[in-house]
């Protein structure tokens, strides 16, 4: 452990430097305050950055992320620290906060690393790519994808043979193995909690078959197909490769059911698998896509338009309810599902079914504190306890909530409630020096 | 930069135990690469076809080609006739 007694100080400590996170992060910046952005990611950009196109206008989702990343990335007023978590965070009787930030070693010195990659060919090994969700794999001396930033590699040192051919093959002479985790202490004004969401885990509902049949993915995982940097050459069923043509969508997988602790909707499924079935009929055109739903929660802005242009474009949605997903001998999938208008149990075949899995609360939040409470709501998000008023503001005075953090939302959602968290977050930085001024 | 130039592993190693499984996962994909390499010179095949001459589940050949692929090994062919696989083959012919 190398302990470092420097006295960091920083107007801002923001938390998850996912889209919520970065926004916020940049606001304060421009404004002229000192920021310390962490994630413990090794890359920052969240979960956007692994998207493919977003709705309803269908931008490249890494054409938008990337110039944010990088003006994030090159401004003088943050400082960003990636493996890196937040605890211990306490606040003082003025009003301001000491945070416990402690980095984990990535084994490479991210400022020499070029990016250039030759570790990561010199690299034997093979292992799943949780960036790429398990669909191919990926070497334990390696960058986390193409558009990760900080673009620098990193060992797995979990599956690292110590063979030390990275290290030979390394012409800057970055890999360092005798990183260890690096603790500071630093004092800040206020805090930003921009943690995100997590994914439902659809083995959680053991029906649906994922886990053990192949060919039942995550809508994350398609996501992933979709990407410009995606697994494999093309759209492919993980099963055999083969080039789907008949794709049905589970939407509603895990959200909306009490009886799996998330009665709650997850606001974005619908409209992402309505994407994603556009994004399909242009990859693969011959294709079929169906959505199986419960409801079109279609009501943001040009929602209702995308949808339409979804079902003119052929994409089937039918009202039903799948009950339960079976296997055949080939890797078709048959869903027999509750059809709603008719009122009658069906039974169809598919060669791929994605599970539009649902967004849930990141947990741990409130162990990052100690001595004072963070109150969190009754489904396990930050608690906003002034919503109309004061939207970012939480049970604590001076830690503000950004993005998915406190409720599930879309994109462009979460950059306003990161501009909120920002004005607020700046409005008690503003209050706090003047008292500590006027002391 | 590293503390000894290039040598910093020999440190990790008196203090890190490289555990089995990983050892035995390097050998099981440097046997499956060979396999997978081997085949595809004699001829470009599908995904199905390659599992077959190197004996190995669909989907785990797909994983492991697709790996290749992204490292630089296989290339993608032209598509089969039904428009349902496609072929792979060597890069540069390997
Ligand atoms: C399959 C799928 C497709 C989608 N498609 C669209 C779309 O087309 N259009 C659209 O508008 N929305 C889409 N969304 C929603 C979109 O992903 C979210 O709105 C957005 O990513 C939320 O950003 P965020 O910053 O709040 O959270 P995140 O992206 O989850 O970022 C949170 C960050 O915090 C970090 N973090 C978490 N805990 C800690 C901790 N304790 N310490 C340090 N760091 C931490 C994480 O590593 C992460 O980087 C989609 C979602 C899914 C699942
Ligand atoms: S660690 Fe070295 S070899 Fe690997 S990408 Fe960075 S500069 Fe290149």
């Amino acid at each position: 452990m190398q302990y470092q007694t420097d006295n960091n100080s920083y107007d801002a400590l923001v938390i998850g430097a996912g889209i919520a996170g970065g926004e916020a992060a940049l606001n304060l910046a421009n404004l002229g305050y000192k920021v310390l952005l962490i994630d413990k990611d090794l890359t920052i950009g969240g979960k956007m950055i692994m998207l493919s196109k977003v709705f309803p206008t269908l931008d490249c989702s890494a054409c938008i992320t990337t110039p944010k990343v990088s003006e994030i990335s090159r401004h003088p007023n943050i400082k960003i620290l990636t493996s890196t978590q937040a605890s211990n965070i306490t606040q003082k009787s003025d009003g301001t906060f000491m945070a416990e930030i402690t980095t984990k070693p990535r084994y490479v010195e991210i400022e020499d690393c070029t990016g250039c990659q030759l570790c990561e060919e010199a690299c034997p090994v093979i292992v799943k790519d949780q960036y790429q969700y398990d669909l191919v794999g990926r070497k334990a001396a390696y960058i986390p994808f193409s558009i990760a930033s900080p673009r620098a590699a990193a060992i797995d040192i979990e599956n690292c043979t110590l063979c030390g051919a990275c290290e030979r093959a390394c012409p800057t002479n970055c890999i360092d193995f005798t990183q260890t985790d690096k603790k500071i202490t630093i004092k800040c004004n206020t805090v930003i909690l921009a943690t995100g969401f997590q994914l439902f885990d659809p083995t959680l509902i053991p029906r649906y078959g994922f886990g053990r049949f192949k060919n039942v993915i995550t809508s994350m995982q398609m996501e992933r197909q979709l990407a410009p940097t995606r697994p494999f050459n093309t759209v492919l069923r993980p099963s055999d490769g083969k080039l789907p043509d008949n794709i049905a969508y589970v939407l509603c997988t895990g959200s909306r059911d009490k009886t799996l602790g998330n009665p709650i909707c997850s606001q974005v499924c619908c409209m992402y698998s309505t994407k994603q079935a556009q994004l399909l009929m242009g990859a693969l055109p011959m294709a079929d896509i169906t959505l199986y739903y419960l409801h079109i929660r279609a009501f943001g802005k040009g929602f209702n338009e995308f949808y339409a242009q979804a079902q003119s474009m052929g994409v089937e949605f039918v009202k039903g309810k799948v009950a339960k997903i079976t296997e055949k001998e080939n890797g078709n999938l048959i869903l027999r599902y509750e059809d709603i208008n008719g009122n009658v149990v069906k039974e169809t075949e598919h060669d791929m079914v994605v599970l539009s899995v649902g967004i849930l609360p990141n947990v741990g939040i409130q162990e990052l504190f100690s001595g004072i409470n963070l109150e969190l709501d009754e489904f396990n998000y930050v608690k906003q306890t002034d919503v109309l008023a004061s939207p970012a503001a939480t049970s604590i005075n001076g830690v503000f909530v950004a993005g998915t953090a406190s409720a599930p939302m879309d994109i462009p959602d979460s950059i306003l409630s990161a501009g909120a968290a920002s004005a607020e977050a700046a409005n008690y930085i503003r209050k706090m020096s003047e008292i500590n001024v006027s002391v | 930069m590293a503390a000894d130039n290039k040598r910093t592993v020999l440190i990790m190693k008196e203090k890190r135990t490289v555990p089995q499984k990983v050892k035995d996962e390097l050998k099981y994909f440097t046997q499956v690469k060979k396999k997978i390499l081997k085949a595809l010179k004699e001829k470009e095949m599908t995904v199905p076809e390659l599992a077959k001459a190197i004996e190995m589940q669909e989907g785990d050949t797909l994983y492991y080609l697709m790996s290749l692929l992204k490292y630089g090994f296989v290339e993608t062919g032209e598509i089969d006739d039904m428009d349902e696989y496609f072929y792979y083959k060597l890069k540069n012919n390997g």
